[in-house]
């Protein structure tokens, strides 16, 4: 019995350290947001002010920054869904040569580090001028996020029993029919998984974003907030803080509400790997 | 045919860029107008490796890469395991912890770093304000050198990516069928005993996948270096070396990002050596 105690407070100890591990610093970033003065720990007095979210809307570039990101992130998203499905189906249910090297092949590219690709993208953009459009993000973040996206799928697609395609396939279906009609249903789950994966990383991505982009007309929100600080001299942490904590919202919210999808395809993704 | 778009992006944007920059890493690429590229075989190299010029600041940021990783990753595995350990208990307020542990992870990289930033502003951020409450000298400096710069961040990156490790860990940690525990128990082996003969060696492939991959992703760290030291303080790793010469060199550049990308695959190898060690352990 000594042990279960021992236990349930060792449980309880360091459940309440994960928490404040956790959300203490994010609280922090909208206590900020929300005083007049960011220095207000050492001259003391805390004042409540909105100011700054109405700043970040009136006085700068947040809400295109935002709209870029949602755009790319969207576009990217879509498309490599579509692109990591027929892929995911081809690999888990064509024999062809090539079943296992291929996946292998994409895992492997995916293993070089942005910094090895940017350079060059950046000067063919440059001379294509693509440079500051949304193309410039979108291409590189397809192959940069398909690779995740066909590992979960694959994980997926490899459960779903053989036979129910075959059935659809003996009956004259073409195999599109059947990836469309019989297995896409089912592996939705799977498939939603890796959308809001590479959702969030196009959120998230930040080194193709500075160095593609050149203006607020494309860039994104990691190039927008990092900026922020450097613009107009004396940083407003106040107004760095609100976009921080509008920015994070809807990812935050999207990662609670669809928790089970993000967690199984974290588990999917890496486990295959 | 229905892999044919896959293959094509990852062909397009992936495999021809890192081929482009092997080759512009053998060429002078001056970032001025009307200066052409010029061909000097291996000067590059030659000059990152061994150069008194250019070699130091690059072994730095390898050594400054490295150190950082390792202490991370370390970091991330013991406080990772705990958590993932506590979340696979069942007791009041588990559901509320899985849920917020999400929280870290769902915050954009850059985001996060401002948010740090702020925190450890040595003139009015919050943990200067702790430090000082608990009779710190007022002078402490919270980020402005190597040690202050290194700790903050270690702490930012392994705030933002432990939820991540937490959540391997626990997929790997749900997987052991509890029969063994009962068993265990009947043979009236203790808490520590269970965990040392039963879950340890179990959850040992998966934490090892888990490390690969948060080595991986630390070697070619950029966007809190970026954002909290701008490589100051002794803190520059290899891609934000990269990325600094590429803005004066394409070619220079290039070069750094080929040796970034040889060193993290020599690690990976590394790693996956190490990962059959694991698997043996397990059987």
């Amino acid at each position: 019995m000594r042990e279960e105690i021992i236990k349930k407070i060792l449980i309880y100890a360091g459940g309440l350290f994960l928490f404040a591990f956790a959300v203490s610093p994010f609280l922090w970033m909208m206590v900020v947001s929300l005083s007049t003065s960011h220095r207000f720990l050492v001259d003391g007095g805390f004042q409540f002010t909105w100011e700054h979210y109405i700043g970040i809307f009136t006085q700068s570039q947040f809400l295109s920054y935002f709209v870029n990101s949602l755009i790319i992130a969207v576009v990217v998203s879509l498309v490599v869904s579509i692109f990591a499905s027929f892929a995911g189906y081809a690999v888990s249910r064509i024999r062809f040569p090539g079943r296992v090297a291929i996946p292998l092949f994409v895992l492997a590219m995916s293993m070089f580090p942005q910094v090895s690709i940017v350079g060059y993208l950046a000067d063919l953009f440059g001379k294509l001028n693509l440079i500051n459009t949304h193309f410039a993000l979108i291409l590189p973040y397809i192959a940069w996020t398909v690779p995740l996206a066909l590992w979960i799928n694959m994980s997926y697609f490899t459960q779903i029993p053989l036979d129910l395609d075959k059935a659809a396939l003996v009956d004259g279906a073409s195999r599109t029919k059947t990836l469309v009609r019989i297995i896409l249903p089912i592996a939705l789950p799977g498939i939603f998984s890796s959308f809001l994966l590479v959702f969030i990383a196009c959120f998230n991505e930040f080194l193709f974003a500075m160095m593609l982009t050149s203006s607020p007309d494309a860039q994104t929100i990691p190039v927008g907030i990092a900026s922020f600080s450097g613009l107009y001299g004396e940083t407003s942490w106040g107004m760095v803080m609100a976009a921080s904590f509008i920015a994070s919202l809807p990812l935050i919210i999207l990662t609670l509400v669809f928790q089970r999808y993000i967690v199984q395809g974290l588990a999917a993704g890496s486990v295959k790997g | 045919m229905f892999l044919l778009p896959v293959l094509l992006v990852i062909v397009l944007f992936i495999m021809f860029p890192v081929i482009g920059t092997i080759f512009n890493s053998f060429f002078r690429m001056l970032d001025t107008a009307g200066s052409t590229p010029q061909f000097i075989g291996f000067d590059n190299y030659g000059k990152f490796l061994f150069d008194p010029q250019y070699a130091p600041r690059f072994w730095d940021s390898v050594k400054f890469t490295l150190m950082f990783t390792f202490t991370t990753v370390i970091i991330e595995a013991v406080i990772g395991l705990m958590f993932a350990l506590i979340l696979n208990e069942s007791f009041k307020g588990r559901g509320l912890l899985r849920t917020v542990i999400l929280i870290p992870w769902a915050i954009p990289t850059v985001v996060s770093a401002v948010m740090w930033k702020q925190i450890y502003n040595s003139s009015f951020g919050f943990i200067k304000w702790v430090m000082v409450a608990l009779g710190s000298d007022p002078s402490v400096i919270t980020l402005g050198d190597f040690q202050s710069a290194y700790w903050a961040l270690i702490v930012a990156e392994v705030w933002k990516t432990t939820p991540f490790v937490v959540i391997i860990l626990l997929a790997g940690l749900q997987a052991i069928p509890q029969d063994l525990y009962k068993q265990a128990q009947i043979d009236g082996a203790k808490m520590f005993r269970q965990f040392m003969k039963i879950t340890l060696p179990l959850i040992m492939p998966v934490l090892t996948i888990a490390l690969i991959f948060r080595t991986i992703d630390c070697v070619r760290v950029f966007d809190i270096i970026y954002v909290l030291t701008s490589g100051k303080w002794g803190t520059e790793t290899l891609s934000y070396l990269g990325f600094i010469n590429y803005t004066v060199d394409l070619g220079k550049g290039s070069t750094v990002s080929v040796l970034t990308f040889l060193i993290s695959f020599i690690i990976t190898l590394i790693y996956i050596k190490f990962g059959n060690f694991g698997k043996t352990i397990k059987s």
